[in-house]
């Protein structure tokens, strides 16, 4: 009998390169390798992502999609973690769209050495989400 | 080599910051507010020196028993009691002295750590020479503070002066007439050190703006649990060792006392100044009175060369290594609305909003300052056009590799 394992699911992450060690945690396909479910689209700063970027990942069969930047108060570029923090929270422009699911959108802020907390958040993130809804005909 | 240095600074520096965060988080470590500490003591400085202003008199004869008058009531546990006195005055001068010891290390702190991560180069030239300039203001003010007391250690340390300025070939002579106006040490001199250090004071709010002026809402506010530890370890220094003046005839009564001892050994001042007679050596302040201690060590030409070398270096640290630079924003001219997000979200002020020609579509559109770019992309998250990009990371391609990833996890 098949040891039971923890739903499938597709995240998408949008990672700050200077956040976390990417190059040592991350496969050829852009998973990661502790949790390949979760997909990293690489940028310069968190505060490069716009808010559209989750909400398109979220329309083409995203489960949850988050971003990841450096810790509050030490952004290289001084301010792009608040920035997509406020934009996420609704309250600096672009604002993620209100219809938008909010328990599927994560956030976390973390020094290049929080490789182990990062992914303790993430998993507890990704256990916080519905479970996904079976496709009809299969048990 | 040397981007390997700074890319194990910075994996140093991290690695303490994240201990700290355990106990402070990172919403309040102090190390993430290390630039409005310095400030934050500044301004404690400019407070306490109107209070203390208000008593100094700045000639010879006056100068030293103003200053003792303002901390010559009895403090709490000093057994010091001459007439006259300034309640908490000595607690007052007691904060000057200790804070601007504070402001120096808090200063260096500030540097080191901006050094340290790597965020002293290429478009942030500006608040780092700016930088090493406040950071030689720190150096004049606090020296200048200490010839204001006319103590034995004031008139060697303005002996001293005029020999290092003295060996500048050719001007020599005219700068050392400057620095205590005249050819010889009059009231004149008091009155300027008093000016040198009130004026560069107020230069240096200046020298602030300057700082800032390139930066999007600078971090200039500790959080108050910062505030609250930084004033309470100053007003505890202050508390137990208060500034005091203190005489041979002082120390002949009080020396057996340990407090008054300790105070001797480091922070109190010297018995007043006399003209021509000249002590041999005094108690350096290590974070101000480095350049004496050079001189009287290693002479004048070394302290020169020392000095002056480790400030030219200081200048052209941003300057070097150069980085590649092909990633500078690029405003798309047809889609930009003029809508100011871009502008007010970049972090180094370096887009501004201009007017389109007069019957233009839109009204105003962003222009980009390449060389205060950073290649960071926050305008192009901030802006729901997609009228701004990075022309190696172009939005467009994020997407389509977003939507790849998905693609190739469903199929």
């Amino acid at each position: 009998m098949p040891e039971q394992s923890a739903p499938k699911r597709q995240i998408i992450g949008f990672v700050c390169e200077r956040a976390l060690p990417l190059e040592r945690m991350l496969d050829e396909h852009k998973a990661l390798l502790e949790d390949p479910d979760t997909r990293i689209v690489v940028v310069p700063c968190s505060g490069f992502v716009k808010p559209t970027q989750m909400e398109l990942a979220l329309a083409n069969g995203a489960d949850a999609t988050f971003v990841c930047g450096c810790a509050i108060g030490d952004c290289h570029y001084r301010t792009g973690n608040l920035m997509i923090r406020e934009r996420l929270e609704g309250k600096r422009n672009p604002k993620l769209r209100k219809t938008t699911d909010r328990r599927k959108v994560g956030m976390f802020f973390v020094t290049m050495k929080d490789k182990a907390p990062f992914l303790e958040a993430l998993a507890a993130f990704r256990a916080g989400l519905e479970p996904r809804p079976e496709p009809a005909g299969e048990e | 080599m040397y981007r390997k240095f700074l890319r194990l600074t910075k994996s140093l520096t991290v690695s303490l910051e994240k201990v700290l965060n355990l106990v402070t988080t990172s919403e309040h470590n102090p190390l993430y507010f290390h630039g409005a500490i310095p400030l934050y003591l500044f301004w404690l400085h400019i407070f306490t020196g109107i209070l203390l202003w208000m008593y100094y008199i700045p000639t010879l004869e006056r100068a030293w028993s103003s200053v003792n008058y303002i901390s010559a009531l009895p403090t709490p546990g000093l057994p010091i009691s001459p007439e006259g006195g300034i309640p908490y005055g000595a607690v007052i001068r007691g904060i000057h002295r200790w804070g601007a010891a504070a402001l120096m290390i808090a200063t260096l702190l500030h540097m080191l750590r901006v050094y340290f991560t790597d965020r002293h180069r290429s478009w942030r030239w500006l608040p780092w020479v700016s930088g090493v300039a406040l950071l030689i203001c720190v150096l004049f003010l606090g020296l200048s503070g200490y010839l204001l007391v006319w103590d034995n250690r004031a008139y060697f340390l303005v002996v001293a002066s005029q020999h290092f300025l003295e060996a500048v070939p050719g001007v020599g002579g005219a700068l050392s007439a400057f620095l205590v106006g005249g050819t010889g040490i009059t009231d004149y001199t008091l009155t300027r050190f008093l000016f040198f250090h009130i004026g560069l004071a107020c230069f240096m709010f200046w020298l602030v703006w300057m700082h800032f002026i390139r930066l999007k809402e600078p971090v200039a506010t500790p959080s108050r649990a910062t505030n609250f530890l930084l004033m309470g370890f100053i007003l505890i220094a202050a508390g137990t060792f208060p500034a005091i003046n203190i005489t041979r005839e002082l120390l002949a009564k009080y020396g057996a006392d340990p407090r008054i001892a300790a105070q001797a050994a480091y922070i109190a001042s010297d018995a007043p100044a006399h003209i021509g007679s000249l002590v041999e050596t005094i108690r350096y302040d290590a974070w101000y009175m480095f350049p004496f201690w050079l001189i009287q060590n290693l002479g004048v030409g070394w302290a020169w060369i020392i000095l002056g070398g480790a400030t030219a270096l200081l200048c052209v640290a941003p300057f070097y290594p150069k980085d590649r630079r092909a990633n500078i924003a690029e405003v798309v001219e047809a889609k930009c609305t003029g809508c100011t997000f871009c502008s007010l979200d970049c972090p180094f002020e370096a887009i501004t909003m201009v007017d389109r020609a007069p019957g233009s579509k839109f009204k105003q559109i962003a222009v980009v300052q390449a060389a205060r770019c950073s290649e960071c992309g926050i305008c192009v998250g901030a802006c729901p056009f997609q009228a701004i990009e990075l022309p190696e990371l172009h939005s467009k391609t994020i997407e389509a590799d977003l939507l790849a990833l998905l693609k190739e996890k469903g199929a």
